[in-house]
């Protein structure tokens, strides 16, 4: 059978849509492509409602369990696991509204509110660890940000990932420590080019290619960040003499103000008391 | 350019599970294997020879046999290692470098050993088409195969009706008819063109991936190809 380059590509498509027949729910449309497979908008007739599908390719079907043991509010939780009438495996999850995390870069948040994500990401980071699941794919499409400033991870650690090259550690076995290489190459990405150079230096110190250089865990880069947002000094960076002064001068700028405000009058009053 | 040939068009309905070629290979079966690969990859092979070495229908239709012939005495699948490409690259990798010596033994005997070179920039681009050509064959082969095994799955069956349904919508070239006016011409129900439709083109997936496992290495590279199939 010769078929012409519109039905091939016909073929293609309709053949690779899941199969939705027996289920609860009804096909809306792609959301998007992962590396474990595909995510669809669909409506379960029975409660009403939209949900995410994910369609996973064969033999991966080990992700659904492993974010059910992930209860977190960063984690999207799973309704539903199953199994198409074509074999492949899917869940059902929250439909989150939000943007991917490039998407929503794009819209210059200020620098607090791009902190906020690392934080939010740092967190799920040290709980999963807990738990030892390791997510091997921290990069922007991986994570979402909600309408109301929620953040998702998605996509968990499946041993089948070896992670997106920007992210991914240099190192030969995906460990947490290849996870603190991610976070750090995100804190990278999330930085504006006029990012203050203590908050390069946490990037670039959970970036070591050595993982015995990185930060031991994700509290520990969170520590890191909260000295910077507190004006301490950060682990990451020894700081110059002058940045130091600079830095003391902002923090204690209240204070300073009130002693030179105090000089100046203890003189004038000395001044006036010898004239 | 003239015709292309109709050589490695139609072929038997496959058994419903494939040993991939791994399997096949380690259960002393390379032959069969290699009836798998030929049946999938004849086709692309010879686009990929006509476009890349710019040959007519007749000499790309000999160096495709040749390639085949020399596969088979070479032990091409016991050779694969599918820690290193997939079996496709593998496969088109091994066609360039015989085709390219046969190529320049040919030039050889008619310039009395001088080497001709196309330029540079030509090379690239017929590299990239050839390359384009042969991936996009390899998917029209794969998906004409599934539909053979489809259509003797439904003749097998008495779901004749569910592959014509399925003949007259999917691959239909031009205007596809409405769901009412195929429901009109089989005398069925709205809903049964749905249902029929549904039913082929989960059969259909099935029989692709029955016959990518027979020309794949294993679960990892099958998961591979079909990522690649479905995108």
């Amino acid at each position: 059978m010769d078929l012409s380059d519109p039905v091939l590509d016909h073929l293609r498509q309709v053949a690779g849509l899941p199969d939705l027949t027996g289920t609860r729910y009804e096909l809306e449309g792609e959301i998007g492509r992962g590396g474990m497979g595909v995510v669809y908008a669909a409506r379960d007739r029975q409660l009403d409602r939209r949900v995410a599908l994910k369609v996973l390719d064969v033999a991966l079907a080990g992700e659904a369990q492993l974010i059910a043991r992930l209860e977190h509010p960063a984690v999207v939780p799973i309704y539903e696991t199953g199994t198409l009438p074509d074999g492949r495996p899917f869940y059902a999850m929250k439909l989150v509204k939000g943007a991917r995390l490039d998407r929503y870069v794009a819209g210059l948040p200020s620098l607090p509110e791009r902190l906020r994500v690392i934080w939010r990401v740092g967190e799920i980071l040290a709980f999963a660890h807990s738990h030892r699941i390791v997510h091997r794919d921290i990069k922007p499409q991986n994570i979402m940000v909600g309408e109301f400033g929620e953040v998702y991870v998605m996509d968990w650690g499946v041993e089948a990932v070896a992670g997106t090259p920007a992210f991914r550690a240099p190192d030969a076995r995906l460990d947490q420590r290849s996870d603190i290489y991610a976070l750090g190459a995100l804190l990278q990405f999330l930085l504006p080019a006029s990012a203050p150079p203590a908050l390069c230096a946490i990037a670039l110190k959970a970036m070591s290619p050595d993982p015995a250089a990185r930060y031991p865990d994700a509290p520990a880069l969170l520590a890191d960040l909260e000295r910077f947002e507190q004006g301490l000094a950060v682990q990451a960076w020894s700081e110059p003499l002058w940045h130091r002064v600079r830095r003391f001068g902002s923090r204690n700028a209240v204070l300073l103000w009130l002693l030179a405000a105090y000089t100046l009058v203890k003189s004038l009053l000395f001044f006036l008391r010898n004239h | 350019m003239d015709k292309d040939t109709a050589i490695g068009g139609s072929h038997d309905h496959f058994p419903s599970t494939q040993a991939s070629l791994l399997e096949a290979a380690a259960a002393g079966l390379p032959g069969e294997a290699l009836d798998r690969v030929i049946a999938l990859y004849w086709k692309p092979v010879y686009r990929f020879i006509r476009l890349k070495f710019h040959k007519d229908n007749e000499d790309a239709k000999d160096l495709t046999q040749g390639f085949f012939a020399a596969a088979l005495q070479r032990d091409f699948i016991a050779r694969f290692d599918p820690a290193k490409a997939s079996f496709r690259t593998y496969l088109r990798m091994a066609v360039e470098r015989f085709a390219a010596s046969q190529h320049a033994a040919a030039h050889r005997q008619k310039r009395g050993g001088d080497i001709e070179f196309e330029p540079l920039e030509e090379q690239t681009i017929a590299t990239e088409s050839a390359e384009h050509a042969f991936e996009r064959e390899w998917q029209r082969q794969l998906f004409s195969l599934a539909l053979d095994d489809l259509r003797a799955h439904c003749e097998e069956s008495g779901k004749q009706i569910q592959f014509l349904v399925f003949q007259a919508y999917d691959l239909e070239d031009d205007e596809r008819p409405s769901y009412a006016e195929l429901a009109a011409r089989h005398g069925i129900a709205e809903t049964s063109v749905t249902n029929y439709l549904a039913w082929a083109r989960r059969r259909l997936r099935e029989f692709v991936t029955e016959r990518l496992r027979g020309t794949t290495s294993g679960a990892g590279e099958l998961r591979e190809e079909m990522r690649r199939l479905w995108t």
